[in-house]
């Protein structure tokens, strides 16, 4: 008889919400993470989307500690001197919550404060070593030359996952799946949060940008607010990162910080946290084998993210991941059945969800934001055609179309390279 | 076997804080809360002391509700029992009620043979609560100590004193207080956190205790702090030394032939 009906390895957004699905249905579960209290280690950009959560805790929205509700979403290309930004609004955000800010060190250890309520084992401050095997199977974990035992480990380890690599479940990660995350938070009063932003005491925005001023990085850049904080950070793709070899994280933050868009945001604030953390970024190629004898993989372990140039989410696959893959052990133990046949149920799950349907929809997404031409070329251009159309110069004015191609003759653009890209971008995004 | 008792504290990570320069008063928002350093040496003294000679280990604190996970973090490590004193009368005591509330409740529980503190908090570095509660108990007391041996009912303790150290023999039932770095606390294993998450930790209140509300707390405190002031911190702002005082140290490193 096992310890424990199922071990899950994280306390992050999809090891919680997996840990409360099954304690939900009377489940004998430990959840246990590495930092005291549970979660407060964890990092992300910042904004939660969607409502996955409200399938195991209704009434999340008034009792999480949520920062602001997305009022507006901005997207933006910045070059040198310029910026292009396309600004959403709509009261339709206001009126149906889709989106909030966050700060993972105070949500993530209120989740698990969740998952302790529904009756799971929540342990804190303890990093599992390694996994328990029997005849092929995963059997529970290993820490200080114990072993605890369950019928299940769920695997929400995050992504970096050591525990799946070592236990041979996924191949090491590869430079292409994933972008390392720079991230500040910068302390700033509410009022002049809401000044500068155009905000309410509880209206947030989210704003994500493409800087073109960096050549060939790939570089994108995000800034959220918080009730008396701001979450600004850059998003490198490791890959780029090592061809280039000589740029550092920390400098291209810098950089985005003093663009002359972004400086005055942010003027008068003090950096009070700074953190690092990879992203996942493979998309659907980087997915592994999701299911097995005796456990699960989950969220950001399983490569669960999505970005498509305008949508960043990863909190949201994170929960429904979790949620779904404490179902299907939970129908596991029904059946008395924890083989991998049994558990393959999960994927099932993540067939019929918009988890795996996202990621394979765009599985091609990378071609997109990965197109170094969306990153050098197309801000340039944008902001050429705007000054063109925009600056008095005394000159006679031209049509779009004329200066379109005098733009891209400019910047060494064909008019046929410039149409495979869009007709491309078409396509996939 | 040996009964053995140690007091610790729940104090915010030292990393994390500082002085708000206009109200003088401590910002602990962004800290979170860890177990005094000192009282991790403290918990190692006692594990090992167990170790050899075999024992019962009760780890108390008085805190607030939250402070259960440093209880917790210790029973993980080892120590048999934790015990939380917790009421809103004990609220804001300064080091004498504490003393006081601590050795009330080591008597409550029966006595000790030994009490291990750390020797000092970090939050506050007045070492007084060790001693204090030998006093109160009318037990033997040693402070400052790095070493710890148990023989004939009487322990053998290596203390720190200026420039050297001292061993001396104390008798039974005492208070030792251990300095921080003395040993190298173990880490709490997964299945004793597990183990001591099930157990859970025993609350001790007032209402229990019966403690004159006039001597605990806030009420039973005699200190009055009058006023703080914030230095700067020298490490950050160092004095620079004039060529006057360049002078004066080369002269007398001169006369003493240290350099020529």
């Amino acid at each position: 008889m096992p310890d424990y009906d199922a071990i899950v390895v994280g306390a992050g957004n999809a090891g919680s919400a997996a840990a409360i699905t099954m304690a939900n249905k009377g489940l004998n579960v430990l959840l246990v993470d590495r930092s005291d209290p549970p979660g407060t280690k964890n990092l992300s950009g910042g904004v939660l989307w969607g409502n996955d959560l409200a399938k195991i805790l209704p009434k999340w929205q008034s009792e999480a500690p949520l920062e602001r509700f997305i009022q507006n979403k901005k997207i933006g290309f910045l070059t040198e001197k310029s910026s292009v930004v396309i600004d959403f609004k709509t009261k339709i955000f206001e009126e149906n919550k889709v989106g909030y800010t966050v700060l993972r060190s105070k949500f993530d250890p209120w989740l698990a404060k969740k998952a302790k309520e529904a009756g799971a084992t929540v342990i804190p401050g303890i990093t599992v070593e390694s996994l328990a095997k029997k005849d092929g199977k995963i059997v529970g974990v290993e820490e200080s030359g114990d072993t605890i035992t369950s019928n299940v480990v769920i695997l929400a380890e995050g992504i970096n996952p050591r525990l799946s690599i070592e236990a041979g479940l996924r191949a090491p990660l590869q430079d292409w799946e994933v972008s390392v995350g720079v991230k500040e938070i910068i302390k700033l009063s509410p009022q002049k949060i809401e000044d500068r932003f155009n905000l309410t005491s509880s209206s947030g925005t989210a704003s994500e940008y493409i800087m073109g001023n960096l050549e060939e990085l790939n570089i994108g850049a995000f800034l959220y607010t918080n009730k008396d904080s701001i979450s600004l950070g850059i998003v490198a793709p490791m890959e780029r990162l090592r061809e280039n070899g000589v740029t550092h994280t920390y400098d291209i933050i810098e950089q985005f910080k003093e663009h002359p868009s972004i400086a005055p945001l942010i003027d008068g604030g003090t950096v009070a946290e700074y953190g690092a953390h990879m992203i996942p970024e493979g998309g659907l190629a980087m997915v592994p084998k999701l299911y097995g004898d005796g456990y699960l993989i989950v969220g950001d372990a399983a490569g669960f993210g999505f970005s498509n140039g305008l949508v960043l989410q990863g909190m949201n696959y994170a929960f429904l991941s979790g949620i779904l893959a404490g179902e299907a052990a939970a129908e596991a133990k029904g059946r008395g059945d924890f083989s991998s046949s049994s558990l393959s149920v999960y994927k099932q799950k993540l067939e019929n969800s918009y988890v795996l349907k996202d990621l394979k929809t765009f599985k091609d997404i990378r071609k997109v934001t990965n197109n170094t031409n969306m990153y050098t070329t197309y801000p340039k251009m944008l902001e050429s055609i705007l000054l063109e159309m925009l600056w008095e110069r005394g000159q006679p004015k031209k049509k779009i179309r004329d200066i379109l191609s005098s733009c891209a003759a400019d910047l060494n653009m064909s008019k046929l390279k410039t149409a495979t890209d869009f007709y491309y971008i078409y396509r996939r995004m | 076997m040996l009964k053995i008792g140690v007091m610790i504290k729940q104090v915010p990570d030292s990393q994390d804080i500082s002085i708000d320069p206009v109200t003088k008063t401590l910002n602990r928002s962004m800290a979170r809360n860890v177990v005094n350093p000192p009282d991790l040496n403290a918990t190692e003294a006692a594990l090992e002391l167990k170790d050899k000679h075999g024992g019962e280990i009760t780890v108390i604190t008085m805190g607030p509700p939250m402070a259960d996970s440093a209880l917790l973090e210790l029973m993980g490590r080892g120590a048999d029992n934790g015990i939380l004193v917790t009421d809103r009368v004990f609220a804001g005591a300064d080091t004498w009620p504490t003393a006081f509330t601590l050795a009330s409740v080591a008597d409550y529980l029966g006595g000790f043979d030994v009490i291990f503190c750390g020797e000092e908090t970090t939050d506050s570095s007045t070492g007084h609560v060790g001693p204090g509660i030998a006093e109160f108990l009318g037990y033997e007391q040693a402070t400052y100590v790095h070493r710890v041996e148990y023989e004939d009912d009487h322990f053998v303790v290596t203390r720190d004193i200026e420039g050297a150290e001292e061993t001396i023999m104390i008798g039974k039932p005492a208070v030792i207080t251990i300095t921080l770095n003395a040993n190298v606390p173990r880490n709490p294993t997964l299945k004793r956190k597990i183990a001591a998450y099930r157990k859970g930790i025993r609350v001790i209140t007032n209402k229990e205790l019966q403690l004159d509300p006039a001597c605990v707390g806030l009420k039973g405190s005699p200190t009055i702090v009058k006023d703080m002031k914030t230095v700067p911190d020298p490490v950050k702002n160092p004095s620079k030394p004039g060529t006057e005082e360049l002078d004066k140290v080369v002269s007398v490193l001169i006369e003493k032939g240290i350099v020529r």
